[in-house]
């Protein structure tokens, strides 16, 4: 059993528990003495259960478990030992069981609402509002029904509910540091020699023709993908960032491509957006080959799922053979790009660059010839050995360059069971077909780091975020969420090591930008193939990734979930060093 | 006090009632996306917890026997667990993130549970009717059941 789904059961089983307590409590209130009995039982049962999987957890990692065994263990505890007595000498008129039984369900409650709404880390101030609520919510249950408690022991629960509610408030409402991220006097565009290559992107409102309909999109030079972008390595790009009417703002991000700080294209903090009427012109040396794509920052969520991107390609020569970007995106809800079929002679090489321009992941499974994976995140492979019938899965941001040698026979490359570019007809069951797994492919080399300057753990999790003006259930990194995550601080030539654990029960595509971070282990197993450079990858439910990368791009960066809709519900923060 | 209770019920059963209209409205929104449900979440993770509150709260004024304000206070329980449904179904995808047929049962108890919430709603509205206009003493009891929605 994975991580990811022992923090779904466990949930499942806390709610079943709740059921228990608090379905025995109303049958012993209503005198149903069989049914009270077997309710709390059952609650019993469940409630061991969850010794087992919070012992799991924490053997897993502490960030999996902190709140469960110190908030939710002494709540459980305090249940059983309160309402256990009662199901083993059960008195005789059951109604006297109802506070004890109801009293362990809004224990156990209160413990699901922590995990729930704050996760971690665990904190005095949330542990402590939790025993306020219990108190609270029992000594009104007592009072009505009908048995009140004597005078000593309802001044004791008023005593306690209040001193726990002010102290809890008092600490879950203390100021933390507040940082102070976003640096308003935008660096100096670095001057890069005159360039080479220009391009001219407009943004602006456009209708778009997919599957035989008009959508409304938001384009790039009124065209859905953007125009794609190409160079050699050695060339000097000037990009001239027009906004006819994105009344947002725009701004070009080079996801993936490592460019100077300046030219990153991060409203409020590399660059103010672009807004209509306005321009920007980046300019930056093409000096690493491989495939990338561009896309707003600028309310980047809706911005890009609306067409706001485009495909960024360096060759280290010019093409040779047959040379495809498939760059995939969802636009109204229409699969894009529109399949394609061009016939290819025998023996022609084919590189097909695969980029997922979506929030989500996708599946591609390439049918018809065996092919290599060379490719990853524009980084080359080392020694990426012949696939046959296996599926590669590409985060959020990612991209793969797979290639093979066209056969006589037709090849096609389906995307999430959909036919995307072929050569001819195929027809291939792919849905059942092994996926690659990065972290084993291809031959492994030393990391070329031995020890590191700076250590930072980002733990990824959902909480109710209250600092905004209005509060929201927001993507946590740590218990915090944008703009309260304290920036990562590190120095020019640092090594650093990052530690994610995501903890929540989605998947969150982490994406660090200005860097390339080297795949150290997932869940504790180092990478064992090619070395991993990698700027978009899957942290899934219950995962703890170890990445590493040289501090050698000054700069504020941002480093982010690149499910936009995440990153806009606050998880995004940033890493700076001059 | 009485007459308030089966007031703010009645404008809770509405916002339930709302409810299943604002899923429709996500259901049916195109092109599908989560921001369809937007209405649907607000509603049901602030509008109707709030009411909920204040039914309680008004059935505990009203003097209410313990049974009506335990039903009364049923619905929020079932409400979290809602949520807590909403969120595992959408959890259980595959590795691509399509909805898998576990996940998609998963969340079936959703509108299974919306229905039971619903029920229970009626049955608070009936209760605290009865409550404000108690039936004479010797009167046959009259048999007609409410029209319940969804």
């Amino acid at each position: 059993m994975t991580t990811g789904s022992l923090l779904a059961a466990d949930l499942v089983i806390t709610v079943l528990a709740i059921a228990g307590w608090l379905g025995g409590g109303a049958a012993s209130a209503a005198r149903r003495r069989r049914l009270a009995l077997c309710l709390a039982a059952f609650a019993l049962v469940a409630t061991s259960a969850r010794a087992i999987t919070i012992t799991v957890l924490a053997h897993a990692g502490w960030w999996f478990a902190a709140e469960k065994v110190l908030i939710a263990a002494p709540l459980s505890l305090a249940a059983v030992v309160v309402a256990g007595p009662r199901l083993l000498r059960p008195p005789g008129d059951i109604r006297s069981a109802a506070v004890p039984l109801l009293f362990a369900g809004y224990a156990t409650s209160s413990a699901l609402l922590v995990t729930v709404l704050h996760g971690y880390p665990a904190s005095a101030g949330t542990g402590l509002l939790a025993v306020a609520g219990v108190v609270a919510v029992t000594a009104v249950s007592w009072r009505a029904l009908g048995a009140r408690p004597s005078r000593t022991v309802s001044r004791a629960a008023l005593v306690v509910a209040v001193t726990a509610l002010l102290a809890g408030t008092g600490l879950a409402a203390a100021p933390r540091t507040a940082p102070a991220v976003h640096n308003h006097e935008y660096r100096e565009v670095r001057t890069v020699g005159e360039p080479t290559r220009r391009f001219t992107l407009t943004a602006g409102t456009a209708t778009v023709r997919v599957s035989g309909r008009d959508v409304a999109a938001w384009a790039f030079n009124a065209q859905v993908p953007g125009p794609e972008l190409t160079a050699t390595v050695g060339d000097v790009l000037e990009v001239t960032l027009h906004n006819r009417n994105i009344s947002r703002g725009v701004t070009l991000h080079w996801h993936g491509y490592d460019v100077p700080n300046s030219q990153d294209g991060v409203p409020g903090v590399t660059q103010a957006a672009v807004l209509p009427g306005q321009e920007f012109v980046y300019r930056f040396r093409a000096d690493q080959a491989g495939t990338y794509w561009y896309h707003t920052h600028s309310v980047s969520d809706v911005g890009v799922r609306m067409g706001l991107y485009g495909v960024l390609v360096v060759r280290p020569a010019p093409a040779t053979g047959v040379d495809v970007t498939v760059p995939v995106h969802t636009l109204a809800g229409l699969p894009l790009p529109a399949p394609r079929t061009e016939p290819v002679e025998a023996g022609t090489p084919v590189r097909l660059r695969l980029i997922n321009t979506d929030s989500t992941t996708h599946r591609y499974a390439l049918a018809g010839a065996p092919f290599r994976a060379v490719a990853i995140d524009g980084y080359e492979l080392r020694g990426s050995t012949p696939l046959v019938d296996t599926a590669v899965l590409i985060p959020a941001g990612g991209r793969y360059d797979l290639v093979f040698v066209a056969p006589a026979t037709p090849v096609a490359l389906f995307v999430d069971g959909r036919a995307v570019y072929s050569t001819g007809p195929v027809s291939a069951a792919t849905s059942a077909w092994p996926l690659l797994d990065p972290l084993t492919y291809g031959v492994a080399s030393p990391v070329p780091w031995s020890r590191f300057d700076q250590e930072f753990t980002l733990v990824l999790d959902r909480g109710l975020d209250l600092r905004g003006l209005l509060p929201r259930y927001a993507h946590t990194v740590n218990g915090a969420a944008d703009p309260d995550i304290p920036p990562q601080v590190v120095r020019l030539g640092d090594i650093v090591k990052l530690t994610i654990v995501n903890r929540s029960l989605v998947v969150h595509p982490w994406h660090l930008h200005g860097h390339h971070v080297l795949v150290l282990s997932r869940n504790g197993k180092p990478a064992t193939g090619s070395p991993l450079w990698l700027d978009s990858f899957d942290v899934r439910p219950g995962d703890v990734w170890q990445v590493a990368f040289l501090a050698d791009n000054p700069g504020m960066w941002a480093n982010h979930c690149h499910n936009l809709p995440h990153a806009d519900a606050g998880m995004m923060l940033h890493l700076m060093y001059g | 006090m009485r007459k308030a209770l089966v007031v703010v019920t009645s404008v809770l059963l509405a916002a339930f009632v709302l409810q299943f209209v604002f899923a429709a409205v996500g259901a049916f929104t195109k092109p599908a996306s989560e921001g369809a449900y937007t209405l649907h979440s607000v509603t049901g993770m602030a509008v109707i917890p709030v009411l909920i509150l204040l039914t309680t709260l008004f059935a505990v004024l009203a003097k209410a026997p313990g049974r009506l304000i335990g039903l009364a206070i049923l619905p929020l329980g079932l409400v979290v667990l809602q949520a807590l449904i909403a969120m595992l179904a959408n959890a259980s995808t595959d590795i691509a993130g399509a909805s898998t047929p576990f996940g998609l049962t998963i969340a079936g108890l959703h509108a299974l549970n919306g229905i039971i919430a619903v029920h229970v709603v009626v049955s608070v509205l009936q209760a605290a009717r009865k409550l404000a206009h108690p039936p004479p003493a010797g009167a046959a009891r009259v048999a007609v059941r409410e029209g319940e929605p969804a």
